[in-house]
């Protein structure tokens, strides 16, 4: 009574009419919070059915109720009418509920097949591993959905777009009758999103119930049957597609209407130089590339998968080592060559890896904000609590960051309030040049106008904004510039009036 | 040209850089240095005898090591191993003095080195105790209570049951000592388990990350719960030979053996922080800290330099890998 992607027709045909999950009167909660509260879900086979919300609507721990990550404190799960109980992720894996998560979740040092078997390896004689086996299977599911991945690469050495391939390639390895996507298209490219597409469509075809989680509207639209939204742990609406416009939606989403996303309120840039990079080139990608930043202006770094936007914002703030080049932060040359150095002369960077290079999760807000600037507090060698607690707490009230209190684990908050933290911590420390890289991944539309608006803001105070994007348009909302990279080097910079769609994508491609 | 593929093709290394990156050719490659050095400065060095005999010396820390490196692959630590074989030497003595069985002795043995797994794991891995802390306890409890028992004095092995001393001075065909012939079938049996059986790909994916492993539907607990009693029967295993090669039950058998150990595993490249490494790789690693003792015994160097130069080699041997991993990973 299961459905195998990698072998179809070999599963039974599955009934239509008995819903392929039904979650009824979901409870769940939190010290202090109310996660979900009463919520009902339920889930069509063949169907693919949306789930729509804005950071800490709930959508997270309706899916990790799904996959057995957490417990429910109240409410029933019936799969195909039969009452479960999913204690753990191996009895919701039992079950045929396959979850790919949108923080990566393999064995680095695996091989991507072993890891595309890691919840069940195919077994041979005697119950020794065949990893002949798991070695054609990954190669021939890797051709059937058409991603283009080497099934005998070290995991850890892929780039994040590839992991996210293999994550959604596991989903489909083993029987699944119940598939949740959670953020799949984050780091994947137009042409790999639309591979994707055709999978899911293909898995809704073979009777499989799908869950989309995403915040892209248009995504949405394109693939959806069904759209659940969330909020505040509430369960607003579930309504056919052709039922909402963008606008229902986003009003659903948030209870009230978003008229622009990209409220700008900062006048116009100034003429100082505020970054200035020359000839820079790094061993791995950069080839030779050169501009100029000024102060009180946002500077849209745009290109493909793989064109160097991340590398060039850890070259140019010290963090990763260059070969060449010269870059001067507000008059004075960054040399030597690193992060002390950068932060000194006030460039840092707002990484796209939160979690691994941002945040130190455990710690509470508090610290991850003061980190940069424990100076400033210092007396006699010691940080002056009383007065760090002040000037973060400055910074909760201006960026009305969400959190309980200082000292709750950073690791708790949302995406959107998170990145807000890391924003505080550089400005705290008196930057003039921030470099931000994908600053909305994974952050929902409610908090991503929060987020252009404090960019916004922060060229308006006169910082030069640095801003690295795949997205197009949070590319033309913000910037005054736009430069496009491909393969390592620049390839266009054009002022905002000049800037379209065709021109920035035709210098993206070279 | 999809950009996936052009992605790809720049993380695939040459086969021969890949071959030189794995650790296990490196060591060889230090083996082999190794014993060619000593072949030619050391009279009697490279013969059979004195080879077979390094092997049988070997034996005790290749096969206490497999236990050691599993541990260490599932993110965990064991340094209760040396106290451990003094333990384990006086239920296989007493029974073997009472009944003249060495199975019963073994068995005896065997079942005390596994409550003592199954305490060291039931406190780290169910109770969530850092393990550095459970097995560091569970070592001075064990030497202590050694200590109390005999009165710090050595029971003797009065039963002398020949198959019990054939553990240490017997022979297969009369070349190799039966003690290295246990440490290859457990290293062939480990080995094979690590590689091919699902428990062993189990017990890397718990160490390399605990948190997906439990995504993928493991008992992340009951993994490190086993690897613990691997690593305390494979101990009993070792105390057992020590024990033959001594006649007795010391209590100071096996002082500092666990650092003994941790040094040729840590040298062989299998990593404290879990989900790297091989058994190959500790098994060199043995290889070389053992042959290079003997070697520089024979120059007649006195073993306080044999300490230091262990000592530096380590920490060169952990330098270098940490110095390859920095540049493989192109931070």
């Amino acid at each position: 009574m299961s459905v195998d992607f990698l072998h179809p027709g070999e599963g039974v045909v599955i009934d239509k009419d008995v819903p392929a999950l039904e979650l009824r009167g979901i409870d769940k909660r939190f010290p202090g919070v109310v996660a979900l509260d009463n919520v009902d879900f339920t889930l069509e086979p063949g169907k693919i059915h949306a789930l729509m919300g804005e950071n800490g609507a709930g959508k997270s721990t309706l899916i990790k109720i799904m996959a057995g990550v957490y417990g429910k404190d109240a409410g029933t799960i019936r799969l195909r009418g039969r009452e479960v109980d999913i204690k753990s992720p191996r009895d919701s894996l039992k079950e045929g509920i396959k979850v790919v998560f949108q923080e990566i979740a393999l064995i680095s040092e695996f091989t991507v097949a072993e890891n595309i078997f890691l919840e069940g390896y195919p077994t041979g004689r005697a119950g020794s591993i065949d990893w002949k086996k798991i070695r054609a299977d990954s190669a021939a599911l890797f051709n059937r959905i058409g991603f283009n991945v080497d099934p005998a690469a070290r995991t850890g050495s892929l780039p994040v777009s590839q992991q996210q391939m293999v994550e959604i390639a596991r989903a489909l390895a083993h029987e699944a009758r119940v598939v949740v996507m959670d953020e799949p298209t984050s780091s994947l490219t137009p042409n790999e999103v639309s591979l994707l597409f055709t999978v899911i469509q293909r898995l809704a075809s073979l009777g499989i119930a799908v869950v989309y989680v995403s915040h892209k509207l248009d995504e949405v639209f394109e693939i959806a049957d069904t759209v659940t939204v969330l909020r505040d742990g509430r369960h607003i609406s579930t309504k056919p597609i052709g039922e909402h416009t963008s606008d229902t939606l986003i009003q659903d989403m948030i209870g009230r209407r978003i008229d622009n996303l990209f409220p700008r309120q900062r006048g116009a840039a100034g003429s100082k130089v505020a970054l200035s990079v020359e000839k820079l080139s790094t061993a791995k990608k950069l080839d030779d590339v050169s501009f100029e930043a000024r102060a009180g202006e946002v500077l849209g770094f745009f290109g493909l998968m793989g064109a160097g936007r991340t590398e060039l914002a850890k070259a140019i703030v010290g963090y990763d080592p260059i070969i060449s080049g010269k870059i001067t932060v507000d008059g004075s040359r960054l040399a030597p060559h690193d992060t002390r150095t950068g932060v000194r002369l006030g460039i840092g960077l707002l990484t796209e890896d939160r979690k691994s290079e941002g945040l130190m999760g455990e710690l509470p807000v508090y610290q991850n904000a003061s980190l940069a600037s424990l100076g400033a507090f210092a007396r006699l060698g010691f940080v002056d609590k009383a007065k760090e607690h002040r000037a973060v707490q400055d910074y909760v009230d201006r960026f009305r960051i969400k959190t309980p209190s200082l000292f709750q684990q950073v690791k708790n908050l949302s995406g959107g309030n998170q990145q807000k933290v890391l924003i505080s911590r550089w400005l705290m420390r008196g930057l003039k040049v921030i470099v931000v890289d994908e600053p909305t991944r994974g952050i929902d539309v409610g908090a991503k106008s929060e987020i252009f608006a404090l960019i916004d803001r922060l060229a308006g105070e006169g910082l030069a904004v640095v801003m690295m994007t795949s997205e197009m348009p949070e590319l033309l909302g913000l910037s005054d510039r736009i430069a496009v990279m491909c393969e390592g080097r620049l390839t266009a910079i054009m002022s905002r009036d000049e800037a379209t769609q065709e021109n920035i994508l035709n210098a993206a491609i070279g | 040209m999809s950009l996936a593929s052009t992605a790809s093709a720049k993380t695939q290394p040459s086969t021969l850089a890949r071959l030189f990156a794995r650790q296990e050719l490196a060591l060889l490659v230090c083996l082999i240095l190794v014993l060619a050095f000593f072949s030619v400065t050391v009279e009697n060095f490279f013969s059979v005898r004195n080879l077979t005999n390094v092997l049988g010396q070997a034996s005790l820390p290749l096969i206490a090591g497999i236990g050691c490196a599993v541990v260490f692959i599932s993110g965990e630590v064991d340094i209760s191993i040396g106290s451990l074989l003094a333990t384990i030497a006086l239920p296989l003595i007493i029974i073997m003095n009472d009944t003249n069985s060495l199975l019963l002795g073994v068995g005896g043995a065997l079942l005390f080195g596994l409550i003592i797994g199954a305490v060291n794991g039931y406190l780290t891995a169910y109770a969530g105790i850092n393990s550095l802390i459970v097995t560091l306890g569970t070592m001075f409890i064990m030497r202590g209570g050694v200590y109390l028992y005999t009165g710090q004095r050595a029971i003797p092995d009065d039963a002398s049951l020949d198959s019990f001393i054939a553990l240490s001075d017997g022979r297969l065909f009369n070349i190799m000592p039966y003690s290295a012939v246990i440490a290859i079938i457990l290293l062939v049996a480990f080995g094979y388990m690590m590689r091919h059986r699902p428990f062993g790909r189990q017990i890397y994916a718990v160490g390399g990350n605990q948190e997906v492993a439990r995504l993928a539907g493991y008992d992340v607990r009951r993994v490190k719960f086993v690897c613990f009693i691997i690593s305390a029967l494979l101990a009993t295993v070792a105390g057992i030979i020590l024990a033959a090669r001594v006649g007795s039950a010391q209590h100071t058998a096996g002082l500092n053996f666990e650092f003994q150990v941790v040094a040729a595993t840590v040298l062989g490249g299998v990593s404290l922080a879990g989900g790297i490494g091989s058994l190959t790789g500790m098994a060199l690693g043995v290889l070389i800290l053992q042959f290079l003792s003997n070697g520089l015994r024979g120059l007649g160097l006195p073993t306080e330099w044999q300490l230091v130069i262990t000592g530096m080699i380590i920490i060169a041997a952990v330098a270098f890998d940490e110095a390859k991993r920095r540049r493989a990973n192109g931070g």
